[in-house]
């Protein structure tokens, strides 16, 4: 056959196609996997040259490190922190989106731009002047200092409206006529259908929220409130050379996310598609 | 007749009664971002011309010398190099391998789509948490890079522990974690790339590079763009990877000394607020400056479709 030679090509190139995207996908995958087997390594297996890369599965690391720190109680603070945030951003980014899209008055878009305003303010410009905010309203070293910063979503606001301008008039004409209230149509009409952008927007605070440092390292001191990015770095900062422990650390507080990540990517690779980074 | 509340009534009529509800739909949001983004706006400029103490001591106008002592102070200059060379190495590395990889696993089927979310795994990491594993890599005497590099017997480094190529190590990490966001991005601008437009390409003869420089690129280039800009604002604003990887301290030598840590320590380690404030002016003055230039040069080669 003639075509023989084309296609023995076409499938050699696609075989390594596919070699190397798997060894680029590994790549990504090897630090975690170096953590995760410095994690369990056996005392007598750390300090050894080359390194080895099969796992001693020896669970004492984690046990140590959970002892070493109230680990339940920054994991309570993070999760706690995260859905605070993300109860207010809805909250405020539902009903002002709802405002910009279903009510007719005069300065409508100004407002929005003022919205959009806040786009422009890179967030290093307000590190220091928020930190006095916050101690001039008493409220450094809480777990509000961590979460009323973030309440006002310009993404939720942004994404909400864009939603809701799609959806058709017709729909609140005929709540109207029904006698229902705004309130009553955002709650059991607007809402429900708007589930998967919410879903969207309530991923990415949280995410944004469980991996922030800088902020809660800045405006926290106590213990009991701080998250547990603020208390892996401070692990790291006093047991630098107890590698088992911290890489046990680092695990313990990356596989939530991991987690998360597989189960939703699809999500996630759609809000990305769409250029939404993360708030770090 | 009951049922003529039930006729529309008319827009200037809604209008009118819409204005109050508007207000107080739009008034929680509102008070949001006026505490924490419009005000602290306003009050950084106040910080930067003003001595400000947070222990009661009064408040006094200094004008212009916080900005004159950041100005003056040479770790000031060595954080602005630092930034500056870190935003050199990231912005082309990001591009290319981005571009590259993207390139590569555009195919579909459920192998790639795995390809691409491993790719994309780290980015949603936990920075501080995972630069831990990053850091026994980096380990000049039992880390798996020089392990590696030993056996294909390259000259080993010191990694984070030299001064030349600490800051390159944190972009290394750097690149791990944020890489995917970047490939996620083209993977979907290629995919909004006319197939008809490649396939005539074919048949007309180009060779696999040619469709790629004259058809696949130019129509690139706008996502290309905004990767530029995104990345240039997130190198800038380097703070978390490089706490994790040099201690806190941005050394050696001040080798990893970013502007935003160096803001971070004299705000929050001396207490200079107001240096610190004029420092956070700089640096946003900075990243406007740079996000103008680079829209200005796009505007003599981006295609727009």
């Amino acid at each position: 056959m003639s075509t023989a030679p084309g296609s023995s090509r076409r499938l050699m190139l696609k075989g390594s196609r596919a070699v190397i995207s798997l060894a680029i996908a590994l790549a990504f995958l090897f630090p975690l996997y170096i953590a995760f087997i410095t994690s369990m390594d056996t005392a007598a297996h750390v300090f050894v040259y080359p390194p080895h890369l099969t796992p001693d599965f020896n669970f004492h690391p984690y046990v140590r490190v959970w002892h070493m720190g109230r680990w339940m109680m920054y994991f309570r603070n993070t999760v706690f922190i995260a859905f605070t945030t993300i109860a207010i951003a809805l909250a405020t980014s539902v009903l002002a989106a709802y405002a910009l899209s279903f009510f007719q008055f005069k300065g409508r878009n100004v407002v929005f731009m003022l919205v959009l305003l806040v786009l422009m303010v890179p967030s290093e410009a307000l590190l220091i002047p928020n930190y006095v905010i916050l101690h001039e309203m008493n409220l450094l070293n809480t777990l509000w200092a961590q979460i009323l910063p973030f309440g006002g979503s310009v993404y939720g606001v942004f994404l909400l409206r864009q939603f809701f301008l799609s959806m058709p008039e017709a729909y609140w004409d005929a709540a109207r006529i029904d006698g229902a209230s705004h309130l009553r149509f955002l709650w059991s009409i607007a809402l429900p259908q708007a589930k998967s952008v919410l879903f969207t927007i309530a991923l990415y605070i949280f995410i944004g929220s469980w991996n922030s440092f800088q902020w809660p390292l800045i405006v926290t001191v106590s213990h009991n409130v701080q998250p547990l990015e603020v208390e892996v770095s401070r692990l790291m900062l006093a047991h630098s050379v107890d590698w088992r422990r911290l890489s046990a650390a680092g695990i313990m507080t990356t596989m939530p996310l991991v987690i998360l990540f597989l189960f939703i990517q699809r999500h996630i690779i759609r809000g990305v598609s769409r250029g939404e980074g993360i708030n770090e | 007749m009951p049922n003529l509340s039930a006729v529309p009534r008319t827009a200037r009529a809604r209008s009118r009664h819409d204005v109050l509800k508007a207000v107080l739909f739009l008034l929680p949001m509102f008070a949001f971002l006026l505490i924490f983004t419009y005000l602290p706006a306003g009050v950084s400029l106040v910080l930067g011309f003003f001595h400000y103490h947070l222990l009661g001591v009064n408040t006094t106008f200094g004008g212009l010398s916080d900005f004159k002592e950041a100005l003056t102070y040479s770790v000031f200059w060595t954080a602005l190099k630092n930034t500056l060379l870190y935003a050199l190495y990231m912005i082309p590395a990001t591009i290319i391998l981005a571009v590259a990889i993207a390139v590569l696993i555009d195919q579909k089927s459920r192998y790639y789509a795995m390809i691409r979310t491993f790719v994309l795994l780290p980015y949603i990491t936990p920075v501080i948490a995972t630069s831990i594993g990053w850091l026994w890599m980096f380990n000049p005497q039992y880390g798996i890079l020089n392990a590696v590099l030993q056996a294909l017997h390259l000259p080993t480094s010191q990694w984070l522990l030299s001064p030349t190529m600490a800051m390159p190590s944190v972009a290394l990490y750097t690149l791990w974690h944020g890489l995917g966001f970047n490939v996620v991005i083209v993977l979907s601008a290629l995919a909004n790339i006319p197939r008809q437009v490649v396939e005539a390409a074919a048949i007309d003869g180009a060779s696999a590079w040619t469709r790629f420089r004259q058809i696949t690129l130019p129509l690139l280039s706008p996502t290309l763009l905004f990767l530029v800009i995104v990345t240039t604002i997130a190198t800038l604003q380097a703070f978390s990877q490089v706490y994790a990887l040099s201690g806190g301290q941005g050394g050696p030598e001040y080798a990893t000394t970013t502007l935003l840590l160096l803001i971070y320590q004299t705000g929050f380690q001396y207490f200079h607020f107001s240096y610190a404030a004029s420092m956070a002016i700089l640096l946003v003055l900075l990243i406007l400056g740079l996000t103008l230039v680079q829209n200005w040069i796009s505007k003599r080669w981006v295609f727009y479709q």
